[in-house]
């Protein structure tokens, strides 16, 4: 599916201090693309402004030709958002059905009941991450790649165009973050949804060899990994860095 | 008195329903500071309802001032939280208003009045064992208003608090739930502290979705209503017992409750 995304001149504002600086890029259909930058660097603003939660100071965001900041509902339909697992509040007693489920019955009105085409659904998605035989488990059982997947799979019931995903990596084994970049790069070619995600680690996704944005408040750089990784690039983002960290993991990790 | 006993007993139930339906969401969504802030919001609107009307000679539901009160404060502290402030910060200073309306109204009152003072100890503490008619008209008509739009909108308050910023996304207006939950609970506070009283309200308000939490996960919604329908007929029978008002024994089963689950806690 042919579309794009737009951000042009995107400044964001907290209490007076430039979260994002003028920041423009664009990114045609199809796109696997990775935004990195140092804490701090506006990489969840920019996210949260693309959603239409965020409201700037100046500049707009075009998703597939719809303005994020007028046409909010419509944005809602067409976008996806994997939140960081860090901001899930695990005392809220919810099962992997219910939790899928969530991303379908946003279209609905309450009380929003869990009918038997909702479970389908939730059931046809639970297969589609590899996680057959969970809608009945206690999401808080769950290890953290599984909880990944549970996410990606709310996010994809509505049948987004595009999937946003705020650091999927945090908190997981190496391994586990393979696993979960291989997950993504296989539903970006089988289900043709653009990925858009934040990230410090770019190694479990070098082999599905993606676009990067490199932002620290403004954009330092778009393009294939291995052109901009550099460390004539990489000095201007990240102060402080005298090497190509090993495995590009640059800042922290919420690990 | 068989009557009466009764009366009292449904009453003590209807009290239990109201409290598992806040409790649950209060628990759940880490709001039970904000909780405690609704009782302090309470206090303070049912001392200003005191004021009023000995001040003026009205006779204005003290209930309903509370309610109002407690619903201006909660919403001063949402207000608070949307802008950016800290959430402990913007309870802080809804309590410090609270507060300060208790002591400045609760002072002004008794310089009015000795019978001011004995209603508003009557806020504080819960009326009597015994309850009367009225006692069942009030609980049961918040009980008819509060239990829909609690169930009504119970999966986007889980939602919320499962996952705000997800919630956002997918369209939910946060802002809207989470100040339909304040005014449900404010009501149900205020008229729980006409009845049962602040203080009982304050220490049963945690303790069924706290126990339906940490022992009952699964069925955490059933669970909560007959913990805390049980914490109240227990307390009220315990109260008869020691002759000691209801909120007295209500507050001792909740602390023996709320000591057995963290025992069991620790051991499971």
């Amino acid at each position: 599916m042919v579309g794009e995304l737009v951000v042009k001149n995107l400044t964001v504002r907290f209490n007076g201090f430039k979260a994002l600086d003028d920041v423009s890029f664009r990114l045609d259909s199809p796109f696997f693309t990775v935004v990195m930058g140092p804490n701090g660097a506006g990489k969840t603003t920019l996210l949260k402004s693309i959603l239409g939660l965020i409201k700037p100071a100046s500049g707009t965001i075009k998703v597939y030709g719809f303005d994020v900041f007028k046409e909010t509902t419509k944005i809602r339909r067409i976008v996806g958002y994997v939140p960081q697992v860090i901001n899930i509040n695990l005392h809220v007693p919810m099962t992997v059905k219910e939790i899928v489920a969530m991303g379908a019955l946003s279209k609905t009105l309450p009380p929003r009941i869990l009918d038997r085409r909702t479970e389908e659904k939730v059931e046809k998605m639970l297969e589609l991450v590899e996680l057959e035989n969970y809608s009945e488990k206690e999401f808080t059982g769950l290890s953290g790649g599984e909880r990944q997947r549970v996410l990606i799979a709310r996010a994809l019931i509505k049948n987004p165009r595009l999937l946003l995903l705020d650091e999927p990596f945090s908190m997981l084994d190496f391994d586990i973050k393979c696993e979960v970049a291989g997950l993504l790069s296989r539903l970006f070619t089988k289900l043709s949804v653009d990925i858009l995600l934040v990230a410090h680690e770019l190694s479990p996704c070098i082999a599905y060899d993606p676009q990067v944005i490199l932002l620290n408040k403004k954009i330092y750089a778009i393009g294939k990994a291995a052109d901009i990784l550099r460390l004539d690039i990489l000095k201007q983002a990240y102060p402080g860095v005298t090497e190509i960290p090993q495995g590009f993991i640059i800042g922290e990790d919420h690990a | 008195m068989l009557e009466l006993l009764i009366l009292s007993y449904i009453v003590a139930s209807l009290s239990g329903l109201l409290v598992g339906s806040i409790s649950m969401i209060l628990t759940t969504s880490r709001s039970i500071t904000f909780g405690l802030t609704l009782l302090h919001s309470i206090l303070g609107g049912n001392i200003l309802g005191i004021y009023i009307n000995t001040i003026f000679n009205l006779a204005v539901p003290v209930p309903l001032i509370s309610t109002i009160v407690a619903i201006c404060l909660s919403i001063i502290v949402g207000e608070l939280v949307e802008r950016g402030f800290p959430e402990d910060i913007s309870i802080a200073f809804s309590v410090s208003i609270a507060t300060t309306m208790t002591i400045v109204f609760g002072y002004m009152s008794s310089q009015l009045s000795s019978l001011a003072i004995s209603r508003a100890w009557a806020y504080i503490a819960g009326t009597s064992a015994i309850s009367t008619l009225e006692d069942l008209f009030k609980i049961a008509l918040t009980s008819l208003i509060v239990l829909p739009f609690i169930h009504l909108f119970y999966r986007e308050f889980k939602y919320i608090a499962f996952d705000e910023d997800g919630s956002k996304a997918m369209g939910l207006n946060i802002r809207i739930y989470r100040y339909t939950f304040y005014s449900l609970a404010a009501i149900s506070a205020a008229i729980l502290s006409s009845t049962i009283g602040v203080l009982a309200t304050h220490v049963i308000l945690a303790v069924p979705g706290v126990l339906s939490l940490k022992v009952f996960k699964r069925f955490s919604i059933p669970f909560t209503y007959i913990s805390s329908i049980g914490i109240m007929i227990l307390g009220y029978y315990i109260a008869g017992l020691l002759k000691i008002p209801p909120s007295g024994g209500i507050g001792l089963v909740s602390i023996l409750t709320f000591l057995g689950v963290v025992a069991f806690g620790r051991h499971s």
